[in-house]
């Protein structure tokens, strides 16, 4: 039976971090390959998946930072992934006012110039 | 698309000022608005801006005839219908914009002395004020309270001397115009406008004005976006103090 006082790293958590960085690492890219995700923001995820390959590959991070934080191993691994989700999250909400301000612009665009078109064709016609 | 000073010189004798109406779903009032606009300021042009009006706002402007609409595809907003207002001023080579509510608050007959005022130079932006002096004008409790909240911010934000800080009726000169045409927010603007010309080295000078009850339609500001409205323009006002607006230095 597995002690919860054990501080390394079981190797089935290790699988399943690989287990995890590959079905990720796949999804983008083939997201990438049908053009489904544009590679400006695979780049956000690709980093993810590396981070979390490093972590696979190198166990003894979690081990140090669990030591370091007093926290289980388990927990450092998980505060790790929700880290670069709000990562994520917070580059999305950039994205997106970056857009709203596009989106906005355009739509006035729009506006003014059916405005100089309905001007320009009363004009042709009187 | 701006026209040039030169071109300007040559076909004004005297200043060009245009009247933005920003409206959505105004069907009831516009037409009063505008024919009181014409009775008090037969000079000036109008310019409609319809926000997504799902109602027949526009098909009442255009039966008006002789007022220039345009027409935004969906709702963006009362800053940005505004904002579409003096980009077409700008693009049109107007001297002056004011900017005027379609709900009919707003003394039209007053309007003149809010342009007579900015042309007297001094100031970049002229607001017409319902606070300088006793009017008619009483706002809800609520309204007041988180008014005069955001009222105290501006007024420490841009060294004080306004008092009437969310009101609508303003008269803005081509360098007020040019600033907010790249930056206006596009919910709740008129707060965060003051702190945006400020940073942007221009003056606006109150003048009191007697306010009106609404004719009809309902206030854009309703009690449950009330507290969204205070977090979002004290955020904004106290953000805009330190914010990089990539356009101003080495503007005129």
């Amino acid at each position: 039976m597995p002690s919860y006082e054990q501080t390394g790293i079981q190797w089935v958590h290790q699988v399943g971090i690989f287990f995890l960085t590959f079905v990720l690492l796949g999804t983008v890219l083939e997201l990438v390959r049908r053009g489904y995700l544009k590679e400006r923001y695979a780049l956000l995820w690709l980093a993810s998946a590396a981070g979390s390959f490093l972590v696979g590959l190198f166990p003894g991070i979690i081990e140090g930072l669990a030591a370091l934080f007093h926290f289980q191993y388990l927990t450092i691994l998980f505060g790790l992934y929700f880290a670069f989700t709000l990562a994520l999250v917070l580059s999305f909400s950039i994205i997106l006012s970056r857009l709203s301000e596009k989106n906005r612009a355009l739509t006035q665009e729009v506006a003014l110039l059916s405005h100089a078109v309905e001007q320009l064709e009363k004009r042709q016609q009187g | 698309m701006d026209i040039s000073d030169s071109e300007k010189d040559n076909c004004l004798m005297t200043k060009r000022v245009l009247v933005i109406i920003p409206a959505y779903n105004e069907e009831e009032t516009i037409a009063s608005v505008v024919a009181s606009l014409r009775e008090h300021a037969p000079d000036f042009d109008i310019l409609v801006i319809d926000d997504g009006s799902t109602d027949d706002t526009a098909k009442v402007v255009r039966e008006l005839g002789g007022v220039e609409l345009v027409r935004l595809p969906f709702n963006l907003g009362i800053g940005s219908a505004v904002q579409t207002g003096f980009k077409y001023a700008l693009r049109q080579g107007y001297d002056v914009a004011v900017q005027c509510d379609a709900d009919g608050q707003h003394p039209v007959a007053q309007l003149k002395s809010l342009v007579d005022h900015l042309e007297k130079g001094g100031a970049d932006m002229v607001i017409g004020s319902r606070y300088v002096s006793p009017t008619a004008y009483v706002p809800s409790w609520s309204r007041r309270v988180g008014k005069s909240l955001l009222s105290r911010l501006v007024n420490i934000a841009i060294g004080g001397g306004i008092t009437d800080t969310t009101s609508g009726f303003r008269a803005l000169n081509r360098r007020a115009l040019r600033v907010l045409a790249k930056h206006y927010p596009d919910d709740y603007p008129e707060a965060e406008a003051l702190v945006i010309l400020h940073r942007s080295g221009l003056r606006a000078v109150e003048i009191p004005v007697d306010m009106q009850p609404r004719q009809g339609g309902s206030s854009s500001i309703k009690p449950v976006h009330a507290a969204y409205y205070m977090v979002k323009v004290a955020m904004a006002i106290c953000i805009d103090r330190v914010r990089r607006f990539t356009h101003i230095s080495g503007e005129p």
